[in-house]
């Protein structure tokens, strides 16, 4: 589906509907004539998530999941989440319920959820499981393709009732990854090394969401091979790598400090040709539709590259 | 026998005091009067969930820790005649720590995370009895030695599994290191520890006081030291190695009850276990009663708590204490 384009202008209706036609396929089918209501997924720990109705009460337990709640219209639904849920606006608004590490169990079960969303990569999975040891719904959600991302929005909105936002922004979503995809398949290779910490220095592998944005955009990750998906590296590894790119996130949203720091080794060809490169790590550490803002920014900072590296004509 | 009545007339409302205010605060607040419907058996269905599955086992098993804790710092310090003794001196959070994040890493759930910092524990006893022992008899001094540099080792193995871990797991590890109640359920095996401890030992009372004393004084007395002493070191770490294996490795605790009794109510063993075990039950009761509670929906780990309230309380007690 994200590789085949029919004519533009019937494109989304057509899309949409295979898509919902899939989508209630894979639903509860046989519950449907029954329940009417009933909604039943498989969440990315492979285990189905059954709901008698479509989810009314939500707890979100990163930020980022409650950001794709919003994404696909559920935001009113959201009545807890965690610590840094500021995007969009309006989530800053929601009750907290605890921070990535621990939960408040008990304000947790004095909301009374009927499901609770919960990212297989934190440490509060733990309490998480506790709660479904005492009746609560819980989906574990976790991504690392821009498919499992879009199947992410998809699966949600099944369960919040709101398949179609959920549905389009999918299909708008994978049709622009393909797009980008489409638009640097022949661009000449760039090798990238993307920072996601300073100290310890830290950058992904291949597995990482960020490292298939590098590869969409035309690059090469230069640590992509190792095995641990967040790993630590020296500076070191990075002097002998010599990336001809170097993109970094930062402590906050406009803090360009960690680039600064490449300047010490000007023999770097990514100092030396000036392609030290800012993206806001809410664009491109975050699992949600922002990615996608992210991963454009990423292509053009690459694209730069390639024009720095290019002989003067 | 009439200073361990007095002492009990005080701790034993005060305990129960401790664990009414651990069931009664929360995030949620609950009135007065809808605590005592679900004391009746009625109340509204979340308040009963809340006190009876989140709260009450939670408290009892703050309290059973704490006792847990104080009375194998009380009985470490006995036997190992040094005031800086505590219930970790063997190395027995080290051991038990690896064990834990070791558990943790290989993502299993609670029960055997629980499981592995008893394992860990347990072999870090062993290890420190076996090398003190070696190839003559093992003195306290050869005993706490043994004990310091096993539980420096064990810190370099934690050090180094933070390192090497995944950053999402961190915090839990963390909060693990530092002791938390957030995963204790089942308080009836802590207890029942406790409670069969400290009954088994009072009767050795006066035992234990001619042993803290010292071995020769003791042996002269006729007190077969060696087994006394074996008994006692079993005991300390099966205490301490249950402690650490509900709630992570809870600093201070069993340091500072003992002393702290010590300063107002004397060195007869016959008041101070029991007392031990009273004072420290209270005291991670009300510490995890502020954990949860004082920057929430924030959660803090325990033993941050506890050092923040006995540090001071300590310090005062010590410098008003002539010599």
């Amino acid at each position: 589906m994200t590789r085949t384009r029919p004519p533009p202008k019937i494109a989304l209706p057509v899309v949409l509907m295979v898509a919902l036609l899939i989508a209630t396929t894979l639903g509860s089918v046989g519950t449907v004539a029954a329940a009417g209501d009933a909604r039943s997924v498989t969440d990315d720990r492979g285990r189905t998530v059954r709901l008698a109705a479509p989810a009314r009460r939500i707890i979100a337990l990163a930020p980022h999941i409650a950001e794709n709640l919003f994404a696909i219209g559920a935001g009113p639904q959201v009545i807890g989440t965690v610590s840094y849920s500021d995007y969009p606006e309006p989530a800053e608004a929601v009750p907290r319920i605890g921070n990535h590490g621990a939960l408040d169990m008990e304000r947790i079960i004095a909301l009374k959820p009927d499901l609770i969303i919960a990212w297989v990569s934190t440490a509060n999975r733990r309490q998480a499981e506790r709660l479904e040891t005492m009746g609560f719904t819980v989906y574990y959600s976790d991504s690392h393709t821009f498919d499992e991302l879009a199947s992410t929005f998809e699966r949600i909105g099944h369960l919040t009732g709101h398949d179609d936002t959920a549905t389009a922004l999918a299909v708008s979503f994978r049709q622009r990854i393909a797009t980008l995809q489409r638009h640097y398949a022949d661009a000449p290779p760039v090798r990238v090394f993307y920072q996601v910490w300073d100290q310890p220095l830290m950058t992904v592998s291949d597995q990482h969401l960020i490292a298939k944005a590098i590869a969409v955009c035309g690059g090469v990750n230069i640590f992509g091979g190792l095995d641990a998906l967040i790993p630590r590296i020296s500076p070191e590894s990075v002097l002998a790598q010599d990336p001809e790119v170097i993109v970094a996130g930062g402590m906050g949203e406009a803090n360009h400090e960690w680039l600064q720091a490449w300047r010490r080794w000007p023999q770097l060809r990514a100092v030396r040709n000036a392609q030290l490169h800012f993206i806001p790590p809410s664009l491109l550490q975050r699992h949600t539709p922002r990615l996608l803002e992210g991963t454009e920014r990423l292509c053009k900072a690459l694209d730069e590259a390639r024009r720095a590296q290019a002989p003067p004509p | 026998m009439s200073g361990l009545r007095r002492v009990l007339a005080v701790l034993l409302p005060l305990s129960l005091l401790a664990l009414a205010a651990g069931v009664a605060i929360g995030s949620v607040s609950i009135s007065p009067l809808e605590l005592w419907a679900v004391v009746r058996g009625q109340g509204d269905a979340l308040h009963r969930i809340l006190l009876l599955d989140l709260r009450l086992p939670r408290a009892l098993s703050a309290f059973a820790v704490g006792g847990l804790l104080a009375v194998a710092g009380a009985l470490m310090q006995i036997l190992l005649r040094n005031p800086l003794a505590d219930p970790y001196v063997l190395g027995l959070s080290g051991g038990a720590s690896v064990g834990a994040l070791t558990a943790m890493l290989a993502g299993l759930g609670a029960v055997m995370i629980g499981g592995a910092a008893f394992a860990g524990a347990l072999a870090s006893t062993l290890i420190v009895f076996g090398i003190a022992h070696g190839a003559g008899s093992w003195s306290p001094v050869r005993l706490l030695l043994t004990g310091v540099v096993v539980a420096a080792g064990w810190g370099a193995l934690v050090s180094f599994m933070l390192a090497v871990s995944p950053s999402s797991e961190l915090p839990g590890m963390l909060f693990w290191l530092m002791g938390d109640m957030a995963h204790a359920r089942n308080p009836a095996v802590p207890m029942a520890i406790l409670l069969v401890v400290v009954l088994a030992a009072v009767p050795f009372g006066r035992t234990l006081n001619i042993l803290a004393r010292g071995p020769q004084q003791a042996a002269a007395l006729g007190v077969a030291v060696r087994r006394i002493e074996w008994l006692l070191h079993l005991a300390a770490a099966l205490l301490a190695a249950t402690a650490v294996t509900v709630a992570g490795s809870i600093g201070f605790v069993g340091l500072i009850v003992p002393h702290l009794l010590r300063l107002i109510i004397g060195n007869d063993q016959r008041v101070l276990l029991p007392a031990s075990a009273l004072a420290g039950g209270i005291l991670l009761v009300l510490a995890d009663t502020l954990a949860r509670t004082l920057i929430a929906p924030e959660q803090l780990p325990v033993g941050v708590i506890t050092a923040l309230l006995g540090v001071p309380a300590f310090l005062y007690l010590l410098h008003r204490s002539p010599a």
